[in-house]
């Protein structure tokens, strides 16, 4: 078992090592196993299976960096790759979460005092990161794409380090360009160099020495401004990149599927997830180099891909799963189980939770408590649910992180062993407490046991609730008619969903419109006509050109909008919305834009390029200037496309024509994955690429025959005049900022003005809103290979909801009326925002007041209103937060 | 309830200021650890007896946000 939150979480041999495998000694586990699980003589079975779609996703390896003899990974022990840094601060790792150096061990340890060595650890003063170590790289290794991650993990290695190690960690990386373009990573640089004092050197380090007797690592670098610099260091973390293993190269081969030079999947922009072989689907690393969000995007498109091309099929092999019945607790005395979830360190490196459990027994109606490393492991909820069944538990607390992302886990659990989901009450000593006072372990403690005890009251008065079921609309509304948004109704009209395209302007097609090739040089023009040709012949969509949407009601599975085209008003019924309003480019408002018509935007160029212009090949010079608005104070985000949508134009105009002078101006250069190729080929064409700081931006002076730039040549160091006939803004994009439509679906935008997602890693494709999906530049700037996963993804989870379309219900968490105590007053269905409370019209009861459970938002409005205290919010009932004050009140 | 130190009863909103405290032990910033926080469904879920109860068990301060 590799580690503790291993999936599945079962034993097993090496066979490598194993006696009773090598040398038929041994057997002692057999003996000592009382399931009997050993069985030696298992081998290698082949099992077939029939299947309509298949979709690859093999992942990575990270890479051994044993081979560079500069780093001496090997002979060093305190030399380690980034993976083993991240199992250093792992609260499950080796070293519990600390941060320690290892000491010089001799190559085989003999003696007792040797052996005690290993545990004489220190904790470092100074880490110092290597960047691109595997990735980048033609001469050492031959990895010449970037690994897109590495920046990012190394920032956050750097930034965590400093948290578990406290105030006088000293943490430097080194790096040639820093690659943080993802949603969010540009602040959390920012934020790491200002605030968290981490240093960013950019040098590549070419040495690396031991000192034979303190083991201190001596680094030899060259700085920026070309002086050697002789460093000592007591750590040194590798940032290895993402390398294709031979395994998986084979198994590719085998699967007849084509692959890149550097053994990643060979995909189109604009089929992403689709391999050469029809019917094989790819996501993750195995697509290009990638992180965790646009890894779980790809999973999800895969997942589309696969479902549009199974549509037919679908449902015609479903299994149902058994239901646990649910044991009737109505009537029992609470017996009520405590569960405290150390969560690793995060929670048990501040609050004493074996007290805090201790504690928890001693309070009313609790006849279990235990503690659990991570409440959340596969294992741990196994065991809980053996737990409630053993002890016949009919409540349960949990004390750990945040209901808000844990507890449908939990009630998940509980279903599990047989409870209604609702007798579960959760109490966060994570966010709300052990992150929070973390300097104050004893307050912490106390604080932990007050919210333990509030949380045990509440939960004894807890009721098994039941869900409604709610009818679903299986139509979907896609607002944006750009290429996520064209992306997205193909693929849940191709399953079978009626679809609207809602599009403001009169043509489909978006920004992409705008654009000449993506950087895998397909013609954009081209592919986006095939789309709409595609989208306009399919019977299950209808578009609405010309048409903004002026209101929306209802909720998940019941939408009601209110379209508007021209003079005419519409209403559309829709289960589902997908949000793909995209972004724009911004206006620059520096470098004399608008001042001169040589001066123009990327799209300015790309509208050139697509015309053909010949006036192109009357220019001697050209010149691009990055991050024209990206990155800087009033807009702190990193465009994403506009590097390699530079980069890509440059080796147009220098294949163009050859003698054509080319520069780019830049910050970083971030060609993340296998566009780093692209910067080399620009490269050896001989486009120059100079840097400048923020600070020091590139001064642009427009003369008659000539604009000339001038700025500081950074390998030179010296100020440089270039003098050029074109220059090309990288302007940055921006979003629309629809705060109305935000509004509409109560959907939460971030400082800048783009949607925030539900999750920024696991659910990246739809909102905390339930029902309402997002897609495309809307999100974050991104390519056209990104924004058409981003869309098939939005289909895929939007599909998902659909096809439950028999299975979907209301929360439990809602009003109730008590009839004989309602005065009919009418106050609830006046105050009511969703109406769901309604006068009953005949019966026994006629004139008394009912809640309609599927508009019931559960937000305790009218109980809170209600005179005679005939309501009642169920699972938040009045009863039950008096508890919780009086728990509070309880001198302990 | 110790007497000698200072207990601030918050109800905070499930779907904002609940969210909001999480991502500040997120974000790990730290406060005093004064607070207990009661999580309701909506501000609109507030009763002014709630808030009187509070005081009555021994609060120095509720606070309501959402």
């Amino acid at each position: 078992m590799e580690y503790p939150q291993a999936v599945p979480l079962k034993y097993g041999i090496n066979p490598e090592v194993c006696l009773k495998l090598t040398k038929d000694k041994c057997g002692t586990c057999e003996e000592v196993c009382p399931a009997n699980a050993i069985d030696y003589t298992q081998t290698q079975e082949t099992i077939t299976l029939d299947a309509g779609a298949i979709i690859f996703s093999p992942g990575f390896k990270p890479f051994d960096p044993s081979k560079f003899d500069n780093y001496q990974y090997v002979n060093y022990p305190n030399v380690i790759t980034s993976m083993e840094f991240e199992r250093i601060l792992s609260a499950s790792g080796p070293t519990m979460g600390h941060v320690t150096t290892f000491p010089k061990l001799p190559a085989k340890p003999k003696k007792k005092k040797d052996k005690l060595l290993a545990k004489k650890r220190k904790s470092p003063k100074r880490i110092a990161w290597f960047q691109c170590v595997g990735s980048r790289d033609m001469n050492k290794c031959d990895n010449p794409y970037c690994s897109s991650v590495c920046c990012m993990y190394a920032v956050k290695e750097a930034v965590i380090a400093k948290e578990h190690a406290g105030g006088d960690l000293d943490c430097s990386i080194f790096f040639m360009d820093m690659r943080t373009p993802g949603k969010e990573f540009e602040k959390y640089y920012q934020n790491a160099k200002d605030k968290h004092g981490i240093n960013f050197i950019r040098s590549k380090v070419h040495s690396v020495t031991e000192d034979l007797d303190t083991h201190d690592l001596q680094i030899r670098y060259v700085d920026e401004l070309g002086q050697i610099v002789t460093e000592v260091y007591d750590m040194i973390v590798l940032s290895v990149g993402l390398e294709i293993t031979p395994e998986t190269k084979e198994l590719a081969d085998k699967l007849g599927i084509e692959m890149t030079a550097n053994g990643f999947c060979k995909t189109d922009s604009f089929e992403p997830v689709a391999t050469s072989r029809d019917g094989i689907y790819v996501s993750g690393v195995f697509n290009n180099p990638k992180d965790i969000p646009e890894s779980v995007l790809d999973a999800s498109a895969a997942a589309s891909a696969a479902g549009d091309a199974l549509s037919e099929v679908r449902d015609t092999m479903t299994k149902q799963v058994a239901t646990i019945p649910e044991t009737n607790v109505v009537g029992e005395r609470p017996n009520i189980g405590v569960f405290i979830c150390d969560c690793g360190s995060n929670i048990k490196g501040v609050v004493d939770c074996a007290h805090v459990t201790e504690y928890a027994k001693s309070l009313p109606y609790v006849t279990f408590a235990d503690e659990n490393m991570y409440a959340c492991s596969q294992d741990a909820q196994d065991k809980m649910v053996e737990q409630i069944k053993e002890k016949k538990l009919n409540r349960i607390v949990l004390a750990a992180c945040t209901p808000k992302t844990h507890e449908p886990l939990f009630q998940e659990t509980l279903k599990n062993a047989g409870l209604n989901k609702y007798l579960f009450e959760m109490t966060n000593i994570r966010n709300h407490n052990s992150w929070v006072h973390k300097n104050n372990p004893e307050l912490a403690t106390q604080k932990a046991k007050d919210l333990v005890r509030m949380a045990v009251a509440k939960a004894a008065l807890a009721e098994p609730l039941k869900e409604e079921k709610i009818d679903v609309n299986a139509s979907v509304m896609v607002v944006g008619g750009g290429l996520a948004g064209l992306t997205a109704a193909k693929s849940l009209a191709t399953q079978g969903y009626d679809t609207h395209i809602i599009e403001k302007k009169d043509q489909l097609g978006g920004e992409a419109l705008k654009l000449f090739k993506t950087a895998q040089g397909e013609d954009v023009g081209e592919k986006v006509a095939e789309l709409i040709g595609a989208i306009e012949a399919n019977e299950k969509i209808t578009v609405h050109t010309d048409t903004t949407l002026e209101k929306v009601e209802g909720f998940v599975g019941n939408f009601k909008s209110l379209l508007k085209t021209g003079d005419k008003t519409c209403e559309l019924e829709h289960g589902v919305a997908v949000l793909a309003t995209g972004a724009k480019s911004s206006e620059p408002t520096e470098y004399g834009f608008g001042q001169d018509d040589r001066i123009i935007t990327a799209l300015g160029l790309d509208k050139r390029l697509k015309e053909n212009d010949t006036q192109l090949d009357a220019i001697n010079s050209a010149v691009f200037i990055q991050c024209v608005g990206s990155r800087e104070t009033d807009r702190p985000y990193c465009s994403r496309v506009c590097c390699t949508h530079s980069v890509d134009n440059a080796i147009l105009l220098k294949t163009r024509k050859p003698s054509m002078d080319v520069f780019i101006l830049y910050r970083d250069i971030r060609t993340y994955g296998e566009r780093e190729l692209l910067y080399k080929e620009a490269r050896e064409l001989g486009v120059i690429f100079i840097r400048y700081e923020v600070d020091k931006k590139p001064v642009v002076v427009i003369e008659k025959d000539k604009i000339k730039i001038s700025l500081n040549d950074h390998v030179l160091n010296q100020p440089v005049t270039l003098e050029t006939d074109l220059l090309t803004l990288a302007a940055a994009i921006v979003p629309r900022k629809d705060e109305k439509l935000a509004n509409f679906f109560k959907v939460p935008l971030n400082d800048e003005g783009f949607f925030i997602e539900k999750h920024a890693k696991l659910g990246p494709a739809e909102f905390a809103t339930a029902g309402v999906f997002v897609a495309g530049a809307g999100h974050y700037p991104k390519p056209v290979n990104e924004a058409i996963t981003q869309g098939r993804a939005a289909a895929s989870r939007a599909a998902t909801l659909l096809s439950k379309k028999d299975n979907l219900f209301t929360s439990g968490t809602i009003a109730n009326v008590n009839v004989e105590k309602c005065s009919t007053c009418g106050v609830c269905i006046s105050i009511c925002p969703y109406s769901a409370p309604r006068f009953i019209t005949e019966g026994r009861f006629e004139g008394k007041a009912d809640i309609n459970a599927v508009l019931c938002k559960g937000c305790g409005l009218c109980v809170a209103s209600c005179r005679s205290g005939a309501l009642h919010l169920r699972g938040f009932d009045t009863n039950q937060i008096f508890s919780q004050i009086f728990a509070l009140g309880e001198v302990v | 309830m110790a007497d000698n130190d200072t207990k601030i009863v918050s109800f905070l909103c499930n779907w904002c200021s609940y969210g909001a405290a999480d991502l500040a032990g997120v974000s790990r910033m730290e406060y005093p650890a004064d607070i207990r926080v009661i999580r309701i469904p909506c501000t609109g879920r507030m009763s002014p007896k709630f808030i009187l109860s509070a005081f009555r068990e021994g609060a120095d301060a509720v606070w309501v946000s959402g």
